[in-house]
C-alpha cells in the first residue's frame, strides 16, 4: 500500500486514496444483514399499510404529495418534529436537546458521509456492490494522502467530528436520564420491552464504538478535533499495535443488531414517523384502532413517555398502565383484553395528543378501539322523529341567537340563568332552543365510540337548527361546542361558544361589565381548549372585570376536571384524586374565585372544593357567564 | 373523688348520656356550640314512626339534665393530653380536666344546593325536609300555598359518590314518608310523588307506615333517581325522572319539591376532633375501636364516640348509643383509671 500511495502522490497527489481496492471488508457483513432485514421490513410494511388504507384516502394521499400546501407542511414538519424535535424543545429543553442531538446529529454523520464519498470517492456510489455500506465505513477504505489535504477535506474533517460529539453529548445525557429522569424533567418514563432494550443498548453503543474505530483509523484515513487526539492517546496507551479490525467489527455489529431489532422495538418510530407525517398531513384519520393510518400511527410513537406526566390519571402511579404509551404498545403486541381496558379507562382529555412529539392522536385510537367492542343493546331512537323545531323561521322573524344549553347545562341551571340575564342585558333577541328538554349533542356517544348512535341525535339536532333558520348558534358547553363545530356541518350557521360571544359583546360595547377588585383564575376545560383552541377569549372577558392570575398549568397543558365524560369506567375516588390536583393547580396564586366556561368542570370543581376538608373557608367556583352577569350587576 | 367527663355536643346523644352519667355520680360538664340545648331535634316538629312530638321528647331529655353542668354558646379552644387525663381550655375561659371526654358531636344536614340539578336555592318552589319541618312547626312559607303536586326526592347528599356521600344516611326514607303522609294530610287535595332509589326503612312500624302512605295517603313512589328540574315561566318546576319500574323516562310538573337531604359528619365535630387527634375514617364520620365489641371506644384510651357522630343513626339508635357510652365511661373510670400504677397496662390490655 505505502509504494502505491507514493506513486499516486507524485502524479495526480488526489486527497484519498480508496485504500483497498476491492471496497470490501468482511466486518460489514452484520451491519449489511441488518440493514437488508430492516429495508425489507419497511418496505413490505409501508406497502401493506397503503393497501390498507381505503381507496378514497390513498387517492387522497397521492394527491397530498403534490400539492404545495402539504409539501411545504411536510417538509416543515419533518424537519422540525423528526429532526429538530422542537416541541419538545419548546417544553424541556434539556430533553430537546437530548432528542435532537441524537436524531439531527446522526442524520447529518450519514448525509455528510455520503457527501464524503460522492465528492472523493464517487465510483463507490450509485449502482455499485459497495454503495450499501461503503459511505457507512468510508473512513475505513479511504486512505488520506497527507500532504495534499484541502480546505473541504479539513472542513468535512472538522463537520465529522463536529457531529458525532454532537450525537455523544445526547447519548450521555440519553445515559444518563435512564438513571435520573427527573433532572431531564421528566418524573416516569416508559419501562422499555426487552426488544426496547438491546436496541437501545446497541443505540447507545454504536456511537461510542464509531469513535473507537474512526480513532484507531485516524492516522490512515484523518480526523480532526476529536479522532486526532484520540489517535494520540491511543498510540500513547498500546504504542503501534492498535486493535483496527476489532473496533471496526464491533461497530458494525452494533449497527446490524440495532437495525435488525429496530423493527421490533420503539425506535421503529425513527422512520415510521416520517410515513406517519405525511399520512397525517394528508388529512387521513384512522377508522380502526390498528389497521390502515392507526398502524402507521402506533409504529410512530416512540415511547419516550412524554404522556406519562402529562395523563391526568397519573396523579396516583397505579394507574400508569393506562397511558397512552402503553396502550399503543398493547396495540402492537395485540393484547385485546388490555386494550380494552386501557381504552375505556381514558378521560379523553386530549393532553397526550397535545404534548406528543409526534402528533400520535391515542384518544382518536381509544375511540376507535371502544368502537370495535360489540354492543348487543339495541336502543330505542324512534322519539327523535319527534323533535319539533322551537322556531320557525318566517321573513325577517329571526332572532339574533339560538341558544342550546345540552344536558349538562341543564344540569347546572345556575349557568342557563346567567347566560339569559347576560343576553337580555345586552338587548339579544334569542331563543332557547332546549328550554324544555333536548336531544344530546351526540358527543358523549362518540366518545364511547357509539357513532352510529351519535349520527342519529346529530341528524335530529341538525334538521331542528336549520328549520329554525338563526344564523348564530350560542353554546354554553364545550362538549356540544366541539361537536356542533365539527361533526354537524351547519352551513351558513356561525357555531360560538359562549365565551366567544360574550367577548364579542363586549368588544362591541353591547354589554359593559364593572371591574371588580377580584383575582380570578380561569380553567381552560379540556374540550373547548385543547378540543377547539379557544383560550384567548375567555381570558380577554374575564380579563375586563376582574384580575386574572395564573394556574400552575394553563392552556394546552390544563389539567382535566376528572368528570370527564370520557372516561367509561374510572372510579369516582381516582376522578376525586385528578380534581383535587387540578384545583391545586388552579389554586397556586390564592385567586379569589376559580372560574370555568363548562357546566362539567363547574359541577366537579364544586363538588371538590366542597368536599376537602382541609380548607378552611373553600374557594368560590363560578361558571364565566355567571361571572360576567355578577359584574353587569341587575 | 367524683371524677370530671367532658361531654362534646348537646343534642339528644349529649343530653341522654350527660344525665346517665350525672346519674351514675360523675360530675359532668355539657357543652354546646349554638345557644340553645336540643341539636337537630330542637328543629323538628314530628317524629317517626309514630308522629310524637319532637318538643316532648326533647323537653323529657332536658328534665333529666339537673346537676350536668352545661354551657352553651361554647366551644372548645385547646387540648393538652395529660397523663391520664385531658387538659381542655373552653372558648367561655373555663378550663376542665376531664378524665374522660365523650363525643357526641352529631351530623350535619347535606347542603342541599350542592345538588345543583335539583336547583335549591335557584328555584323558589324547592326546599329540604329541615325546611318543611320549619314549616310544620310554624306554619308558614312563602313557597307552600296550597300546592297540588309535591314531590319528594330521596337521597340527596345520601348513597351518591359524586357528592362524596358514599353511606346512607338511615333516616330519610322514614322522614320521607312521614312528611309525605302529613303533607296529605295538610293538602288532601294534592298528589305526592316520592323518588326513591331502594326504600331503607327497617325499623319496628316503620312498615306500617309506609303501607299506611300508599293505602290510606295514596302517596305514589316511583322508583328512580331524578336527573334534573327546571323551572316552568309560572315559577312551577318541571321535574325529569325515570321511572326504572315501568322502564321509562318520565317527566312531571310539581308545585313544590322536598329534598330528603342526607347526614354528613359534622364539620365543628370534625375540628374538636382534630385537636383530639380522633382518627377519621374515609367516609367523614370518626373511626371506632376495632373489634365488634368495643362499642363506643374510640382508639384513644378515655374518648369515647356516641350518636350521628359515628355515623348516622335513627333518635332510638342514638339514645341507646349514648346509655352504652355512659356505662362504658363508667368502666373506665371507676376500673382502668383509678388503677393509677397499672393504667398503661390495663389500658393496653382492657381499652
Amino acid at each position: 500500500m505505502i509504494p502505491m500511495s507514493f506513486i499516486l502522490a507524485a502524479q495526480a497527489a488526489p486527497e484519498v486514496i480508496d485504500r483497498i481496492p476491492s471496497g470490501y471488508n468482511h466486518f460489514v457483513i452484520p451491519f449489511c444483514v441488518g440493514i437488508v432485514f430492516f429495508l425489507i421490513w419497511i418496505t413490505v410494511g409501508c406497502i401493506r399499510i397503503l393497501l390498507n388504507i381505503p381507496h378514497s384516502d390513498r387517492l387522497r394521499f397521492w394527491k397530498s404529495l403534490v400539492s404545495p400546501v402539504t409539501i411545504y407542511k411536510n417538509l416543515r414538519d419533518l424537519f422540525c418534529d423528526c429532526l429538530f424535535h422542537v416541541k419538545i424543545w419548546k417544553r424541556k429543553p434539556l430533553l430537546g436537546y437530548m432528542h435532537s442531538a441524537i436524531a439531527f446529529g446522526w442524520f447529518m454523520l450519514i448525509l455528510l458521509g455520503h457527501i464524503e464519498v460522492a465528492l472523493f470517492v464517487p465510483k463507490r456510489l450509485g449502482i455499485s456492490r459497495s454503495a450499501l455500506f461503503y459511505p457507512i465505513f468510508y473512513r475505513f477504505f479511504v486512505w488520506m494522502n497527507p500532504g495534499h489535504t484541502t480546505l473541504r477535506g479539513w472542513v468535512f474533517f472538522f463537520l465529522m467530528d463536529f457531529f458525532l460529539l454532537y450525537v455523544l453529548s445526547g447519548i450521555a445525557l440519553a445515559v444518563f436520564k435512564r438513571f435520573r429522569s427527573l433532572a431531564l424533567g421528566m418524573k416516569h418514563t416508559t419501562k422499555p420491552s426487552l426488544a426496547d432494550r438491546v436496541a437501545l443498548y446497541s443505540l447507545w453503543l454504536i456511537f461510542p464504538m464509531r469513535l473507537l474505530a474512526e480513532s484507531f483509523t485516524a492516522d490512515l484515513s484523518g480526523g480532526s478535533f476529536l479522532t486526532i487526539p484520540v489517535n494520540h492517546l491511543w498510540h500513547l496507551i498500546f504504542g503501534d499495535k492498535l486493535w483496527i479490525m476489532p473496533s471496526w467489527w464491533c461497530y458494525s455489529i452494533c449497527l446490524g443488531l440495532f437495525f435488525a431489532v429496530m423493527p421490533f422495538s420503539r425506535y421503529m418510530h425513527i422512520l415510521t414517523e416520517v410515513l406517519w407525517i405525511l399520512l397525517r398531513n394528508a388529512g387521513i384519520k384512522p377508522n380502526h384502532p390498528r389497521k390502515g393510518v392507526a398502524e402507521a400511527e402506533i409504529y410512530a410513537c416512540s415511547s419516550c413517555g412524554l404522556c406519562l406526566d402529562a395523563c391526568p390519571m397519573n396523579v396516583q402511579k397505579k394507574n400508569l398502565k393506562y397511558s397512552s404509551v402503553y396502550f399503543i404498545r398493547f396495540l402492537r403486541r395485540h393484547n385485546e383484553r388490555k386494550i380494552n381496558d386501557i381504552a375505556d379507562k381514558c378521560l379523553m382529555c386530549d393532553k397526550c395528543h397535545a404534548l406528543c412529539p409526534v402528533g400520535v392522536d391515542a384518544p382518536a385510537l381509544r375511540r376507535a378501539q371502544r368502537a370495535t367492542v360489540n354492543e348487543s343493546i339495541a336502543y330505542d331512537y324512534s322519539y327523535l322523529g319527534s323533535a319539533v323545531p322551537v322556531h320557525t323561521a318566517t321573513e325577517g322573524n329571526a332572532p339574533e341567537v339560538m341558544y342550546f344549553a345540552g344536558c349538562m347545562s341543564h344540569l347546572t341551571p345556575r349557568i342557563i340563568k346567567s347566560v339569559e340575564k347576560v343576553f337580555n342585558a345586552a338587548g339579544v333577541s334569542y331563543v332557547f332552543a332546549d328550554e324544555g328538554g333536548g336531544i344530546c349533542c351526540g358527543r358523549p356517544l362518540m366518545l364511547a365510540g357509539r357513532n352510529d348512535a351519535a349520527a342519529k341525535t346529530i341528524a335530529a339536532n341538525k334538521k331542528m337548527i336549520e328549520e329554525s333558520g338563526c344564523r348564530t348558534l350560542v353554546l354554553s358547553c364545550p362538549i356540544c361546542f366541539k361537536i356542533f363545530k365539527e361533526e354537524y356541518g351547519l352551513k351558513g350557521v356561525n357555531v360560538v361558544h359562549y365565551t366567544q360571544y360574550f367577548n364579542e359583546l363586549i368588544a362591541s360595547g353591547r354589554l359593559k361589565p364593572s371591574m371588580g377588585r377580584e383575582r380570578l383564575v380561569y380553567h381552560d376545560p379540556c374540550e373547548l381548549g385543547r378540543g377547539c383552541n379557544v383560550y384567548y377569549e375567555p381570558r380577554a372577558a374575564l380579563s375586563q372585570l376582574a384580575t386574572l392570575v395564573k394556574a400552575s398549568k394553563e392552556y394546552d397543558e390544563s389539567l382535566c376536571c376528572g368528570g370527564s365524560l370520557g372516561s367509561l369506567t374510572l372510579d369516582t375516588r381516582d376522578r376525586a384524586k385528578i380534581s383535587e390536583t387540578a384545583v391545586s393547580s388552579l389554586m397556586v396564586n390564592n385567586p379569589d374565585k376559580i372560574v370555568t366556561a363548562c357546566p362539567l368542570c363547574l359541577k366537579t370543581f364544586s363538588e371538590s372544593v366542597a368536599n376537602s376538608t382541609h380548607q378552611v373557608s373553600p374557594v368560590r367556583v363560578v361558571d364565566f357567564a355567571e361571572a360576567i352577569s355578577e359584574s353587569i350587576g341587575n | 373523688m367524683k371524677n370530671n367527663v367532658l361531654i362534646v355536643g348537646g343534642g339528644p346523644a349529649g343530653l341522654e348520656a350527660s344525665s346517665q352519667l350525672q346519674r351514675l355520680g360523675y360530675n359532668v360538664i355539657l357543652i354546646e356550640r349554638s345557644a340553645a340545648l336540643g341539636g337537630h331535634l330542637a328543629k323538628w316538629d314530628r317524629l317517626f314512626p309514630s308522629g310524637v312530638s319532637a318538643q316532648d321528647a326533647l323537653k323529657t331529655l332536658l328534665g333529666r339534665i339537673e346537676g350536668v353542668k352545661c354551657f352553651t354558646d361554647t366551644e372548645v379552644q385547646s387540648i393538652n393530653r395529660l397523663d391520664k387525663s385531658y387538659n381542655v381550655i373552653l372558648s367561655n375561659g373555663i378550663t376542665v380536666l376531664a378524665d374522660a371526654v365523650l363525643m357526641t358531636t352529631g351530623f350535619d344536614l347535606f347542603e342541599a344546593s350542592r345538588k345543583e340539578e335539583y336547583g335549591y336555592g335557584i328555584y323558589n318552589q324547592v326546599m329540604t325536609n329541615a325546611d318543611l319541618e320549619a314549616y310544620f312547626r310554624n306554619h308558614s312559607d312563602k313557597r307552600i300555598d296550597n300546592p297540588r303536586r309535591i314531590g319528594f326526592v330521596h337521597c340527596v347528599g345520601s348513597r351518591d359518590e359524586k357528592a362524596g356521600c358514599r353511606s346512607c344516611s338511615k333516616v330519610c326514607c322514614a322522614t320521607a314518608v312521614k312528611q309525605a303522609i302529613e303533607m296529605k294530610q295538610a293538602f288532601p287535595e294534592a298528589d305526592v310523588f316520592c323518588f326513591y332509589m331502594d326504600l331503607r326503612l327497617f325499623g319496628r312500624h316503620y312498615e306500617d307506615m309506609y303501607l299506611k302512605a300508599q293505602k290510606d295517603y295514596g302517596i305514589r313512589f316511583i322508583r328512580g333517581r331524578v336527573a334534573e328540574v327546571a323551572e316552568n315561566a309560572d315559577g312551577s318546576l318541571q321535574v325529569k325522572a325515570e321511572d326504572t319500574v315501568a322502564s321509562k323516562p318520565l317527566k312531571v310538573s310539581l308545585d313544590l319539591l322536598v329534598l330528603m337531604a342526607g347526614m354528613r359528619p359534622s364539620v365543628s365535630g370534625r375540628r374538636v376532633g382534630e385537636l383530639l387527634e380522633v382518627p377519621v375514617e374515609e367516609d367523614g364520620y370518626f373511626s371506632v375501636r376495632e373489634g365488634i365489641v368495643s362499642g363506643q371506644r374510640s382508639p384513644l384510651p378515655g374518648i369515647f364516640l356516641a350518636g350521628a357522630a359515628t355515623g348516622p343513626k335513627t333518635l332510638p339508635d342514638t339514645l341507646a348509643d349514648a346509655r352504652a357510652a355512659a356505662v362504658l365511661v363508667d368502666d373506665y373510670l371507676s376500673g382502668i383509671f383509678t388503677e393509677a400504677k397499672h393504667y398503661k397496662n390495663l389500658v393496653r390490655e382492657l381499652w
